[in-house]
C-alpha cells in the first residue's frame, strides 16, 4: 500500500506543481531577503527612507546565515512554501476523494486505517524528499548570497547540518497537517480555504493574545505554523524536542481524526 | 453448509437508510459459482447502495453481505477475490491508464507484468500511455474493469459496465462474462440494458424502491413472461405489483 500511495502522489502533476512553487518561492524569499534587501540598504540611489525601512540583515553573523537556511523563511510569517507545503498534503489526502479512487484502494484495502497509515507513510516521504530539495536550494541561495556580499561562511557544519534537519522534519510535520485537512474535509476548496484561514489567523490571533495579556498561553503556541518555526530555530536541543514532541503530538491527533473519520465514512 | 457449498455471494436481509430514508430493505439474494447474475431496476431502486454494501463501502444498518462466508472487510486478499467496476472506476485524469493500473497492482500486491496482460486483455495496450483526461467514456470503461481483473479474481461485480461503450465494445464484454462464468467465475452485474443482460445472466434479482421484487433464473423469469424479459422487468418494478418473488 505504501508504494501504490508514493506511486499516487508520483504521478498527478499537482503534486510536481506544489514542490516546484515551494522551491521558486523559497528561492524568491531568501535572494530578496539576503541580496536583494543588503544590495537596496547599501545602494546610493535608494532613498534613505526606504532603506531605513528594509530589514538588514547582517550575512557575516552566524544566526543570520543559519536563518536564511530556515525553508520556511526566517520570520515566522505565511510563506509561499508554508504554503505550498500544506497543499501538497492536502493533495495527497484530496486527490483520491476528488477523482473517486478512494473507492479502489477501499477495495484493494478494507481497514481503511491501514489506508490512511500508508497514506501518511507516502506523504512523509514525498514531504521529507520536498524538504531536502528545499534544503539544498537554501544552502545554494546562502552560498550565492555569501559569494556576492564576498562574505565567508561562519555558520559550522553541524549547526547548518542541524538547522537543515530540522527544516525537514518540520516540512514533513506541516505535509502530514496537511493531509490530515484533506482527509478530514474531503473537498478541495474547503480545505484549501480551512488551512489558509487557519495559517492566516494563526499569527493574528496570536498578535491579540500577546497585545491582551502580555504573554503567550501554552494552547497559543500549539498551533501549526508557531510549532514548525519553533522547531527550525529552537534555541536549543531541548526547546528543539520539545517543539518536536508537540508537533508530533498534533499531527498525530489530526492523523488519528482521519482515520476515524475515514473508517465511518460511506464510499 | 460445508467449505465446498459456501456462496461466492450471498446477500442476507440488508438494509440501509440514509437520513432517515430507507433506500434498501431486507435485500436478499445470492450468486452462485460459474453464474452471471443481473441486478436489475430503475434508477434510484438501491442497486448502487447493495453493491456498495456488499463491498464493504456502506455500512449496513441491518443484514449481513457475505464473500464466500466472510464479511469483504475480513478478506485478506480482497483482489485476488473480488474485482469491481464502479462509477467510473475512480479514474485520476491526469494519470495515464498504464500508470492506473501499476497503482492498483501495488494496492493488490501483484506483479507489474500483469498490468501489460490486463491492458491487452481489454485491448488498450496501444493507448495506455496517454493521458485518461483524452479518453472516450468507452475507454475509460475498459481501462476500469482492467484493474478490476488484474487480481485474476474469481467474482466481478459490476455496476453497469457497459456504459460508455461502443457495440464492439459490449460485445467483447459480453464475450469476457460469459467466459469468466463458465470457467467458474462468479458475477453480479448491474444494468439498465435489458437485452445485454438478457444475452448473457443465467440468474436475474429486479430491485424496486429498494426491495427485491424477484430473485429467479433467467429461463423462469422469460418463461414466466413469454419470453420477454422486458415485460417481466415492467411487472417486477411496477409499483402496483409489490408482490415480492420467492428469493432462490
Amino acid at each position: 500500500m505504501l508504494r501504490a500511495e508514493t506511486l499516487k502522489l508520483t504521478t498527478i502533476p499537482a503534486t510536481k506543481i506544489a514542490v516546484l512553487i515551494a522551491a521558486l518561492g523559497l528561492v524568491a524569499t531568501q535572494l530578496t531577503s539576503t541580496v536583494l534587501f543588503p544590495y537596496l540598504v547599501n545602494s546610493e540611489g535608494t532613498d534613505p527612507e526606504v532603506a531605513g525601512e528594509l530589514p538588514v540583515v547582517d550575512m557575516t553573523k552566524a544566526s543570520e546565515q543559519l536563518a536564511a537556511l530556515n525553508p520556511l523563511g526566517g520570520s515566522g510569517s505565511i510563506g509561499i512554501v508554508l504554503i505550498a507545503v500544506i497543499l501538497l498534503g492536502i493533495l495527497a489526502g484530496i486527490s483520491d476523494f476528488r477523482f473517486g479512487g478512494m473507492v479502489g484502494t477501499a477495495l484493494a484495502q478494507p481497514r481503511r486505517e491501514r489506508t490512511v497509515l500508508a497514506k501518511t507513510g507516502a506523504t512523509a516521504l514525498i514531504g521529507a524528499a520536498t524538504g531536502l530539495i528545499l534544503a539544498a536550494l537554501a544552502v545554494i541561495a546562502l552560498l550565492l548570497a555569501l559569494i556576492l556580499d564576498g562574505t565567508a561562511l561562519s555558520a559550522t557544519l553541524p549547526e547548518i547540518l542541524e538547522t537543515l534537519g530540522r527544516g525537514v522534519l518540520a516540512i514533513t510535520f506541516l505535509s502530514l497537517i496537511g493531509l490530515a485537512a484533506g482527509l478530514l474535509l474531503r473537498n478541495q476548496l474547503t480545505a484549501v480555504l480551512v488551512m489558509l484561514a487557519v495559517l492566516v489567523l494563526e499569527p493574528i490571533l496570536l498578535g491579540i493574545i500577546q497585545l491582551a495579556t502580555g504573554t503567550l498561553p501554552i494552547w497559543a503556541q500549539l498551533m501549526p505554523n508557531t510549532l514548525a518555526h519553533a522547531l527550525i530555530s529552537a534555541p536549543n536541543a531541548l526547546t528543539g524536542a520539545a517543539a518536536l514532541g508537540a508537533l508530533t503530538a498534533l499531527t498525530a491527533l489530526l492523523l488519528t481524526g482521519a482515520a476515524l473519520t475515514l473508517k465511518r465514512r460511506s464510499l | 453448509m460445508t467449505k465446498q457449498e459456501i456462496e461466492p455471494l450471498l446477500v442476507e436481509h440488508l438494509s440501509k437508510s440514509f437520513r432517515g430514508v430507507r433506500r434498501v430493505e431486507d435485500v436478499s439474494f445470492s450468486v452462485g459459482a460459474g453464474r452471471i447474475t443481473g441486478l436489475l431496476g430503475p434508477n434510484g431502486a438501491g442497486k448502487t447502495t447493495t453493491i456498495r454494501m456488499l463491498l464493504g463501502l456502506i455500512a449496513a444498518d441491518t443484514g449481513e453481505a457475505l464473500v464466500f462466508g466472510k464479511p469483504f472487510r475480513n478478506l485478506s486478499d480482497p483482489t485476488r477475490v473480488v474485482g469491481a467496476v464502479l462509477d467510473a472506476g475512480g479514474l485520476h485524469p491526469g494519470r495515464t491508464a498504464r500508470q492506473h493500473l501499476r497503482i492498483a497492482a501495488a494496492q493488490g500486491s501483484h506483479a507489474a507484468a500483469r498490468v501489460e496482460e490486463v491492458l491487452t486483455i481489454v485491448g488498450m495496450s496501444a493507448d495506455a500511455d496517454r493521458r485518461i483526461r483524452d479518453y472516450s467514456l468507452g475507454m475509460r470503461q475498459r481501462v476500469a474493469i482492467a484493474a478490476a481483473i488484474l487480481g485474476d479474481p474469481k467474482i466481478l461485480v459490476l455496476d453497469e459496465p457497459a456504459n460508455g461503450l461502443d457495440p464492439a465494445g459490449i460485445y467483447w464484454l459480453k464475450q469476457y462474462l460469459r467466459s469468466f462464468a463458465d470457467h467458474g467465475g462468479s458475477v453480479l452485474l448491474s444494468s439498465h440494458i435489458l437485452a445485454d443482460v438478457e444475452q448473457i445472466a443465467d440468474d436475474i434479482v429486479a430491485v424496486a424502491d429498494g426491495q427485491v421484487r424477484s430473485a429467479t433464473t433467467l429461463a423462469e423469469a422469460l418463461a414466466a413472461s413469454e419470453g420477454d424479459l422486458e415485460d417481466f422487468y415492467l411487472s417486477m418494478i411496477s409499483s402496483s405489483e409489490r408482490t415480492t418473488h420467492a428469493a432462490r
